[in-house]
């Protein structure tokens, strides 16, 4: 039997398959931002708990990332949701097949994200008064985060990777993960220290805005924050190109190579997206927040569609997405768009009704 | 077929999609009305100017927030994760099929969360207007999440014309959208009144508190009626199929009472809220409710998905990810060729191919010892033949179940699987051959063609009587053999004697005692409605008596005779002997004597598939274990209450419902007569097609301990289906015999004739009335054509039947020379070969017919020329293996 056999037939897709692939593109670096934020805000947020020296300057710093952070949650869960629609559109073959031989762990994702959310929860509403029920929670909260990440990692290596799949015939209880696969470690700590440098950049990014926004006394702590957190920027980004040289090193050769000069367009990329990695850490390093992201969104942008790019060609043996048989209905797709700006539209003026009208009354 | 399956054999997979579907959908109908109720008490709050009532709706929207965004917003998710993992080819058409709808939902959900969050976060700062907007902005996105997903859920059920035309709108503004709908939007409200208690049960002010509470039941006691009024609509725009299940389907009753009966509780408990009570007690019915308000969400979600059944997307996929219209494909590669993820593809292992087969198409609605459909609880009193013949008729009565799939090699090996594997029991793969005991011998009488007068003929009227031999429980035939005779006085006219001679019968030593060995005496007043003295049968007679003179003048009969297989030295023989002695009634002179089989057999097969042992020697009779499971099986599928009664002492005679001429039962007319009952329910069900399926219930196989099928026919080769049809043309010709029973129209839909072109072309008959008829085979009582059959040409009535009939001459019995069906001479008896053929061999020294082999000597002193009987008679015996008995 060859795998080729196991790859699922796809179903007909309505539109054509550049739009979910565009569709998901976007999706993702709003989601991986959000969740980067997330992941790394809560690990942050706990070692400062298990290992921080200043108490009140640690809780000025985590206080602030921790009530802006559980408002991107939801945000987080819910773009994640977007780009794993689009996603399914046109890799759901793959992601379905990998996601059943991984069943136990993938569906554990759930109990375990509702817990970590309340967490969270538990974390903003007690750090002051039940400070070690707190810190339990969040740390509880990053642990279980990390768990949520590595599923995640670890499905989306397996789908595209179905020369792992006969595994399945020696175990389908749901318990496979694609362990074997050398790519597998480097890529999970690609996005966990990821994770640091963005949250260390969101630090950066808020204590800036309170250094303007806020009263004098938030205010006197943003420079420590806004240093503090590029410093872990430019530090875990540093500790990331190590990983990442590591995660190319791990590909099969062939693709390895495509990054290396065989394909044009795929080292094109990856180099644009080395050289943003260089400013972005220089700029850093040298205590610039503004200049730093702006190096810094280009390169995430960058990096997503490496990844994109990175998938279609570990997929290329079996699958290609011009293959996809279209049956398009534009008349939804029109009212999708039409919906999503009125969306859009509905939220900028739900923000500017809450900016106008902020303290015009004080309920008892 | 397309994806790897998860082997969740004890959890099932369809639990894990229920608990989480079941909490989720509780809290999404939570988001939606909660959300009305938010705004709309907020509204309330600042027109009464209350601040008490402001604090409460602020209370209660961090509870929200906490219930709905988190545990509502993840456990979302978690559905679309479970049914992925559980049935991905079904998530896979849900979202290709409304991948734009569900992104459309997706932006209705951020602008809820943003909404929900912004209203939160700034309620202390907010002015009452700008605060009223978000509130109306959070309700109306969660609204129209509902008016999406709902769309969705509803093409589940009915698809309506998206099944051919694929188009989005066809299939999201389908036949139950609105009413569902409407339906839901109700149930909403009731559910935000019943979470709106929980936040105002911990209000410390009593006064406050009870205004909230009645506050709350208000949302409830106006919700609930609209939601009964919506509900019958949506009831009624369900498709027939669904409708059929909610009011037909057994597995339904319980959701549906659930359902109903918990509306009714919340309504009344919302009513006693009202009522000034203590804390506790308005806590504790809180409590209650909240519980009683998840078992209203699972009893409509579960009856949702059962009223699906046997699909997961109605009318387009099988519960089993099979797609509806891969059906007939699919059956002829065959399953294990047409899965992607299986590394067996043929039956050369057949636990492997059967595993295979148990997860492609059981994994996804049973468990294996586990919590839900499990399929050993379901299974366990079957065997394996039992087990083949479910999967044969699977999905063509129990309609919630899908046909079992596949070669009829693919479900053999699932079967074996499920038998040995799942169950742990041997799997006896055709009914057990019987190894025969020493053959019995037969004296046959004397007969002296110089001296003897007379010639006496006897025969049994059938050739076989069978006996269910399970009085406990039910009856399907009691102990009643019939036999016949009639006297020739020999000579240069042969003349049939009829006056002044008294024939009587006498069985054989060892059988003069049947209510020894059967417990027919004991419950014939229940199953009979009347006493019979011990040894005497349903016509009075006994196991030794007197013939009385037939209605057609020429022969005598011995009805039901009840005589039984059982000897009382405790052996099994189905062929009891008879000696039949003619005296002249005047004087006492004994005029004749012979000897016949009255052929009985208890060997009935139900237990080949209903499971147990035989009751007696391991050789035939109906098991207690196995008639108790034909009775559970009969009362679960017709509302009977057939087993209790037996266990209280009132078992039933099949026919009292199920009319048969055999007996002479009417009958429930509006029942199907008891042939065409058992043959067309068991034929949707037999995997068999040839005469071996007969064998499975009748003692007809050629292994078994009777092999009832002994005469010429059998051994030219011919079996049941020759003459009768296969067992779906038997059945068919029986069921269109009953044509304006609705019974007999379902049962005849599934099956398929294969000696004529179509079930139309199959002629109506009724049982034993209408049955073969000798010269559609044998025209002019020649050699029949190559090939010919016996099937589909019936007499017109029982005066035509081989068993009534006459010869030319108008007074010999058709059977008084070649001897009873299915045994006409020569006959070949496996406990004795000659055992059928003692009268032809004291007359003739052959076994083969009287008079055969131009030995007219037998009764005419003369010499003959031509027959008067019938024609092509003067000859010898044409067919060399007949020859070969002699």
């Amino acid at each position: 039997m060859n795998t080729q056999s196991l790859i699922p037939t796809p179903d007909t897709i309505p539109a054509p398959w550049w739009i979910f692939f565009g569709l998901g593109l976007v999706m993702f670096l709003l989601h991986i931002l959000i969740i980067n934020t997330l992941v790394g805000s809560s690990l942050i947020i706990a070692a400062k708990r298990l290992f921080g020296r200043n108490a009140d300057l640690e809780s000025t710093l985590t206080e602030n990332l921790a009530v802006k952070t559980m408002t991107l949650f939801s945000f987080g869960i819910n773009s994640g949701v977007a780009a794993l629609l689009f996603l399914q559109v046109i890799y759901g073959h793959f992601m379905y097949a990998s996601s059943v031989l991984m069943a136990v762990y993938w569906i554990l994702v759930i109990p375990l994200l509702i817990i970590a959310y309340y967490g969270g929860y538990i974390y903003i509403r007690k750090h002051q008064h039940s400070p070690r029920l707190a810190g339990a929670s969040i740390i509880v909260t990053a642990l279980i985060l990390l768990y949520i990440a590595f599923a995640f990692v670890n499905n989306l290596s397996l789908m595209a990777a179905p020369h792992y799949w006969r595994a399945y015939f020696d175990n389908r209880g749901g318990t496979i993960l694609n362990t074997s696969d050398p790519t597998l470690l480097p890529r999970y700590l690609h996005f966990a220290v990821a994770s640091i440098s963005v949250a260390g950049l969101f630090l950066a990014w808020i204590h800036d805005r309170n250094a303007k926004r806020t009263s004098e006394n938030k205010a006197s702590a943003a420079p420590i924050g806004v240093r503090t957190g590029l410093r872990i920027f430019a530090v875990s980004t540093l500790i990331q190109a190590a990983v990442g040289v590591w995660y190319l090193l791990a590909l099969p050769k062939p693709i390895m190579m495509s990054f290396m000069g065989k394909s044009v367009v795929s080292t094109a990329i990856l180099s644009v997206g080395i050289l943003l990695f260089l400013g972005a850490v220089f700029m850093a390093f040298k205590g610039k927040l503004k200049a730093t992201l702006l190096h810094f969104l280009p390169l995430m942008l960058v990096m997503v569609i490496h990844r994109a790019n990175l998938r279609s060609l570990q997929l290329e043996e079996y699958f290609s997405l011009t293959s996809l048989e279209e049956k398009a209905q534009y008349d939804v797709l029109a009212l999708f768009l039409l919906v999503l700006l009125l969306g859009i539209a509905a939220i900028i003026y739900m923000i500017r009704l809450v900016q106008k009208n902020k303290g015009r009354k004080v309920t008892p | 077929m397309n994806y790897p399956i998860w082997e969740l054999p004890t959890i099932g997979g369809g639990s894990l999609v229920a608990l989480i579907a079941v909490l989720h959908v509780y809290i999404s109908h939570l988001a939606v009305g909660g959300g009305a109720f938010i705004w709309l008490t907020d509204i309330k709050a600042v027109k009464d100017n209350d601040n008490q009532l402001l604090l409460y709706v602020k209370k209660h929207t961090w509870f929200f927030l906490l219930l709905t965004m988190v545990f509502g917003g993840v456990s979302g998710v978690g559905i679309w994760f479970i049914i992925a993992l559980v049935n991905p080819a079904a998530t896979s058409t849900l979202i290709h099929s409304f991948v734009f709808g569900w992104a459309i939902e997706w932006v209705f959900f951020v602008g809820e969360i943003a909404a929900l969050l912004l209203y939160h976060y700034n309620f202390d700062k907010l002015d009452d207007s700008s605060r009223h907007k978000l509130a109306f902005f959070y309700f109306l996105f969660a609204w129209l999440s509902l008016f999406i997903i709902n769309g969705i859920l509803a093409f589940m059920l009915s698809p309506g014309k998206w099944v051919s035309t694929h188009n989005f709108w066809h299939g999201f503004f389908n036949p139950t959208y609105f009413s569902q709908l409407f339906f839901r939007t109700a149930a909403m409200g009731m559910i935000a009144g019943l979470f709106g208690y929980v936040t105002a049960i911990f209000t410390k002010e009593q006064a406050l508190r009870m205004s909230l509470i009645r506050y709350c039941s208000k949302w409830l006691l106006l919700s609930i009626p609209a939601m009964v009024v919506f509900g019958v609509w949506y009831f009624y725009s369900l498709p027939d199929a669904a409708r059929a299940a909610i009011t037909d389907n057994a597995q339904m009753q319980r959701p549906i009472q659930v359902l109903i009966v918990s509306t009714g509780v919340i309504f009344f408990f919302g009513a006693v809220l009202i009522l000034r009570l203590p804390r506790t007690l308005q806590a504790t019915v809180t409590g209650l409710l909240i519980g009683i308000g998840l078992s209203w969400m699972g009893g409509f979600e579960y009856s949702r998905e059962v009223a699906r059944k046997p699909y997961v997307l109605a009318d387009v996929m099988y519960s089993t990810s099979v797609m509806k219209s891969d059906e007939q494909k699919i059956n002829e590669k065959g399953v294990l060729k047409s899965a992607k993820w299986t590394e067996v593809r043929c039956t050369a292992n057949e636990i492997a191919a059967g595993r295979e087969m148990f997860n492609i198409q059981c994994l996804a609605c049973h468990t294996v010892n586990g919590v839900r459909n499990d399929v050993v609880e379901k299974l366990k009193d079957y065997p394996y033949m039992g087990i083949l013949s479910l999967l044969e008729g699977q999905g063509k009565f129990a309609t919630y179940m899908p046909k079992v799939l596949g070669t009829p090699k693919e479900k053999a090996s699932l079967a074996l699987y499920i038998t040995e594997k799942l169950l742990k029991k041997k799997a006896v793969r055709a009914p057990e051959p019987y190894s025969p005991k020493q053959p019995l011998n037969a004296d046959i009488p004397p007969f002296n063609r110089d001296t003897d007068a007379y010639v006496l003929l006897a025969w049994n009227d059938l050739g076989m009587h069978c006996i269910s031999d399970s009085d406990q429980w039910f009856v399907i035939l009691p102990p009643a053999n019939t036999l016949e005779a009639q006297l020739i006085k020999r000579g240069l006219s042969p003349e049939v004697i009829t006056e002044d001679v008294v024939l009587t019968y006498d069985v054989e030593k060892g059988f003069a005692n049947p209510s020894a060995h059967s417990e027919f005496w004991k419950y014939a007043k229940e199953t009979f409605g009347a006493v019979f003295k011990k040894n005497v049968g349903v016509a009075g007679k006994g196991v030794s008596g007197t013939f009385d003179p037939d209605d057609n003048g020429i022969s005598f009969l011995a009805k039901a005779i009840p005589v039984v297989p059982y000897t009382d030295n405790g052996s099994f023989n189905p062929y009891p002997l008879f000696t039949v002695t003619a005296k002249r009634k005047s004087t006492g002179e004994v005029l004749a004597v012979t000897r016949v089989v009255a052929p009985t057999s208890t060997e009935m097969g139900c237990r080949n598939c209903h499971g147990g042992p035989w009751a007696v020697n391991n050789a035939a009779g109906v098991h207690s274990d196995t008639a108790e499971q034909i009775l559970r099986t009969h009362d679960r599928l017709s509302g009977t209450t057939l087993h209790t009664d037996a266990v209280n002492g009132h078992p039933k005679l099949c026919q009292s419902c199920h009319g048969d001429p055999a007996l002479g039962a009417e009958g429930n007319k509006q029942q199907l007569k008891l042939s065409t009952a058992i043959h067309g329910w068991h034929a949707n069900f037999m995997y068999l097609k040839n005469s071996s399926a007969c064998a499975m219930c009748h003692p007809a196989g050629s292994e078994g301990s009777t092999r009832c099928l002994r005469g010429l026919h059998a051994t030219v080769g011919l079996g049941c289906i020759d003459c009768h049809g296969t067992l779906d043309e038997h059945a068919l010709s029986l069921l269109k015999g009953e044509p304006k029973k609705p019974q007999a129209k379902k049962l005849a839909e599934q099956l398929t004739p294969t000696q004529v072109a179509t079930a139309a072309d199959v002629n109506p008959r009724q049982p034993w009335l209408n049955e073969p008829d000798c010269e559609t085979c044998h025209a002019d009582y020649q050699a029949p054509e190559k090939g010919a059959s016996g099937f589909n040409t019936w007499v017109k009535g029982p005066a035509d039947l081989y068993r009534n009939r006459t010869g030319d001459e108008g007074s010999v019995r058709c059977t008084a020379c070649h001897g009873s069906p299915h045994a006409l001479y020569p006959a070949s008896n496996h406990m004795g070969k000659n055992r059928d053929n003692l009268i032809p061999l004291q007359l003739s020294d052959t076994p083969f017919p009287i008079g055969s082999q131009m030995d007219c000597a037998v009764c005419h002193t003369d010499a003959m020329e031509d027959s008067v009987h019938h024609p092509n008679m003067e000859r010898a015996v044409r067919n060399k293996k007949i020859r070969q008995q002699e």
